[in-house]
């Protein structure tokens, strides 16, 4: 738990330190459609569901997975 | 096996391709509307899967979002140790979210029901997100619970009824860093503990050289980190998004999980995009094949507690209405088509999936 922890803080660390802002402006690209997933929600829950009922490892998507009798 | 009628579908896609047409007026609000059917097929399981998403902006500052799904399941399932006995089985799903800004501040909730016949579920969920730092840094925390129902209503009548629950706890933090105007990093940690029955209600495992219902532990501590980064590369029009999941819980697996994804844009209304994702996880501290005795506390065989890996390969093609000659609204409606291959080394088998999509944009 203390190693996630410190995994979790180390890579937040790196993720912003010395980041120069980017004005809205200039975010157009980041704006592009496959920059951003949440565009496709039915193919990101099916895939949650399906890895979710094939493997023991769930998460990383800030999503609830489960909630059927497919185990 | 019966699915939603298709005379059904088709009136919801020419009802949406109405309103994608229609609208002289001008647009005051903006949504989106996805139709999409999904098969997937592995050694013993066929599932078929219907869904419509929704996506709608409310008001100035609101976006309501929606989907129905419905799972057509026909297995003679290992996972489900009835013998090879085929089986047929609908799940019905329904949600809907919320979310709201108020400044450089959203906040939101969601709702989720899925209702098979031996299986309901319920979730609820509420999230807020922080744009800091002239909206560089996104900070994004969530809770949701749920409650799932579950008996073994589909076996024989010889077998005693039972029925349990599952409650399920997840907490989740998020941190998304723009990097520069065409790169953005994030990071996810999810917490998960789930409280109930976490067997399957019909699966038995060997031991002693006899079939024994499988037991699980009642308790689960599940721990997911995430991260990802992606970049657009202007020259090229290609985005790459590299991300990585490590995983952890109380059951003793561990989980490595790398995938990259790249997408490349064709003209100005076509996208093509590959994606390989791996996945390498360790056994849960009880699972055996098989089992010398049956008194150990805990039982299993479940595949998927077993130590595997799996290769994903994916390829997609989206395409707008304008490549193929359509004008205006319509020519913004996209096609989508997505094919997935997956190699997995354990008894489920290899499984391939395909998508079928129609994205409709909305306005109103």
């Amino acid at each position: 738990m203390l190693r996630l922890g410190v995994a979790f803080a180390a890579t937040l660390y790196l993720a912003t330190a010395g980041c120069a802002v980017v004005r809205p402006h200039e975010r157009q690209n980041l704006a592009r459609r496959t920059m951003t997933e949440d565009r496709q929600p039915g193919h990101g829950r099916f895939i949650q569901h399906q890895t979710g009922s094939r493997e023991g490892a769930d998460g990383g998507t800030g999503e609830p997975g489960g909630g059927c009798g497919c185990n | 096996m019966q699915l939603i009628r298709p005379a059904s579908l088709a009136g919801l896609a020419a009802l949406a391709l109405a309103l994608a047409a229609g609208g002289a007026s001008p647009a005051r609000a903006d949504g989106e509307l996805t139709m999409r059917g999904v098969y997937y097929k592995e050694r013993a399981t066929r599932v078929m899967q219907p869904m419509l998403d929704g996506r709608f902006d409310v008001g100035d500052h609101g976006q309501a979002t929606g989907h129905l799904l419905v799972d057509a399941i026909t297995s003679a399932s290992i996972a489900a140790g009835n013998d090879g006995a085929a089986f047929s089985e609908r799940r019905v799903e329904g949600g809907a979210g919320y979310s709201h800004e108020l400044g450089v501040y959203k906040v939101g909730g969601l709702v989720r029901y899925s209702s098979e016949p031996d299986y309901t579920s319920t979730f609820a969920g509420v999230r807020g997100a922080a744009e800091l730092f002239d909206r560089n840094l996104t900070v994004t925390v969530g809770a949701t619970v749920g409650h799932d129902a579950i008996s073994n209503a589909g076996a024989p009548p010889m077998v005693p009824r039972r029925e349990d629950t599952l409650t399920t706890y997840l907490g989740s933090l998020s941190v998304a860093q723009v990097l520069s105007p065409n790169l953005i990093g994030a990071v996810t940690y999810d917490l998960g503990y789930l409280d109930g029955e976490q067997a399957n209600l019909y699966r038995a495992v060997i031991a002693e050289g006899m079939l024994v219902a499988e037991r699980h532990p009642r308790t689960r501590v599940r721990h997911a980190v995430a991260t990802s980064l992606k970049a657009f590369v202007p020259s090229s029009l290609t985005t790459v998004i590299a991300s990585y999941r490590y995983y952890r819980d109380d059951w003793q697996i561990d989980g490595h999980t790398p995938e990259l994804r790249v997408y490349q844009d064709v003209g100005d209304s076509a996208v093509f995009g590959v994606r390989y994702r791996y996945h390498r996880q360790d056994a849960a501290y009880f699972y055996e094949p098989r089992y010398a005795s049956a008194s150990p506390e805990f039982l299993s065989d479940d595949v998927k507690l077993s130590a595997f890996d799996s290769h994903t390969m994916a390829a997609q093609l989206e395409v707008a209405g304008e490549a193929v000659g359509l004008a205006g609204r319509l020519g913004e409606v996209r096609g989508q088509l997505v094919i997935e291959y997956v190699d997995q080394n354990n008894r489920f088998g290899n499984a391939l999936v395909a998508h079928a999509a129609l994205i409709i944009p909305i306005s109103y």
